[in-house]
């Protein structure tokens, strides 16, 4: 039972890797996941935010070295 | 017995991990793609995942996890 597979795996298997989360609100974040839980709270380093604003071509980024995301705002997560 | 399985959602759920499925979102985007793996909450794993919104492709994933709460729906492709 504890072998069955589910769906945190996908993200356990990608610890200390990059991966993209997108988050509402239309951003995104490109980072390397440090931790994570159940809600999927993630800790991602190196991390880059993307803003996109309502013409598509204009997208605000911000840098950061470390960042906890709240799990409530999690759309999906890929890893890259 | 037989009907009540037919109607089950989460035996549904199970039967048609493997599939190729159609997951909609509750902002209106739907994601199609292979269902590696489901739970209870509904976040579900898919691989050669395609984001389609407006009937448009717009963008590619190799694997992608959907958290739950944003699900809207999953049909069978």
């Amino acid at each position: 039972m504890s072998t069955k597979e589910e769906p945190l795996d996908l993200i356990r298997f990608h610890l200390d890797e990059f991966v993209l989360i997108k988050l509402r609100g239309a951003r995104e974040i490109k980072g390397k996941l440090q931790g994570y839980d159940s809600h999927c709270n993630m800790v991602l380093s190196e991390a880059e935010e993307y803003i996109y604003n309502d013409s598509n071509d204009d997208v605000e980024t911000k840098k950061t070295e470390m960042v906890f995301v709240r799990g409530d705002s999690v759309i999906l997560i890929s890893p890259i | 017995m037989s009907e009540f399985e037919k109607t089950d959602p989460s035996k549904f759920l199970s039967d048609i991990i493997g599939s190729s499925v159609i997951v909609k979102l509750q902002n209106g985007i739907n994601y199609t793609g292979n269902l590696q793996t489901i739970d209870g909450y509904m976040n579900v794993v898919l691989d050669n995942a395609k984001e389609c919104s407006n009937g448009k492709v717009v963008r590619d994933y190799g694997d992608v996890f959907i958290r739950g709460n944003n699900v809207l729906y999953i049909s069978e492709a």
